[in-house]
């Protein structure tokens, strides 16, 4: 281990290689992102007609809760990082789980929202607005797969604080986690402006 | 085992972006009914996001406090495909012409 420590050379970047590969998938994903959000503004432009179906009470205002609890959680998960770097276990572990309630309280929030949409009629074919179909499979596609990167992101906490907690898995670890949680909070900042605000009424 | 960067900020940083980050959400919704024309409230609410994803780069990701090497290595890729992605608007804005006549 010594000498295989002696012989390889130091990361340019300064930074564990899982770090590094973490930060490489947020790119992959950024640009999945990017180009899902760009073909959404593809045809909110070349569409004249396209709906504008949501209210300040309750979608807006749901939406903004939404954000104000992924923000939170943000700062939850950096505490997290922060104890686990200062050699606090349970008070990193305590944190993690912090994050993994909000997180869940987003989903919880976003999963109404959707039930209430459905209730009205919609889908990723339908609008009851008589609108464009593709306004269902914009909406639905792009906060479904973020959506789904929270429920993974929830998932990932839960198992590295479990891990952490038990002494296998280190700060390094929780602090790749956090990178990834925090990749979810900076798309929400686009799909919430660009995906409700833009279509509010 | 701790990683490898030095300085980090404090619990009292993370506040203050926090408050700033909730700040842009709440002038982001106070635009939104502005009755402001399409184009100028997509330009507001673009510019807005893009503060608040430089913001959360910089001290939730911590990439402020890590080698430059690391941002030059990411970021001028990731804003290439996405300016590669600019190519669709003159095509999107056809359509409206080819929907209403000239």
């Amino acid at each position: 281990m010594t000498h295989a420590a002696s012989t390889l050379e130091p990361s340019p970047f300064g930074i564990q290689s899982k770090k590094l590969a973490i930060w490489l998938f947020i790119m992959a994903d950024a640009a999945t992102f990017g180009a899902i959000l760009f073909a959404y503004g593809y045809l909110r432009i070349g569409t004249p007609d396209w709906s504008r179906p949501f209210a300040l009470t309750p979608t807006i205002l749901n939406a903004a809760l939404m954000t104000l609890v992924l923000l939170s959680s943000s700062v939850t998960m950096l505490l997290a990082v922060s104890a686990a770097q200062s050699g606090r276990t349970a008070v990193g572990v305590r944190w993690l789980g912090v994050t993994a309630l909000l997180g869940t309280v987003f989903a919880a929030l976003h999963l109404r929202e959707w039930f209430a949409m459905f209730h009205g009629g919609w889908s990723v074919s339908h609008n009851p607005m008589n609108g464009p179909a593709q306004f269902g499979a914009t909406f639905f596609g792009i906060t479904g797969l973020h959506l789904l990167h929270v429920i993974t992101g929830v998932a990932a906490i839960l198992v590295i604080a479990a891990g952490f907690r038990r002494g296998r898995f280190t700060a390094g670890h929780v602090e790749t986690t956090g990178l990834y949680w925090h990749f979810v909070d900076l798309v929400w900042m686009f799909v919430f402006p660009m995906v409700y605000l833009m279509n509010a009424r | 085992m701790t990683t490898e960067s030095a300085s980090r900020p404090s619990a009292r940083t993370y506040l203050v972006v926090w408050v700033a980050l909730v700040a842009i959400v709440v002038v982001e919704i106070l635009l939104t009914y502005a009755h402001l024309s399409p184009g100028t409230q997509l330009a507001a609410l673009l510019s807005l996001a893009l503060v608040e994803a430089g913001i959360a780069l910089a001290y939730f990701m911590h990439l402020r406090y890590e080698r430059t090497v690391l941002f030059w290595s990411l970021i001028p890729g990731l804003v290439f495909a996405l300016l590669m992605l600019d190519q669709i608007w003159p095509d999107a804005l056809r359509l409206i012409t080819l929907r209403h006549g000239p």
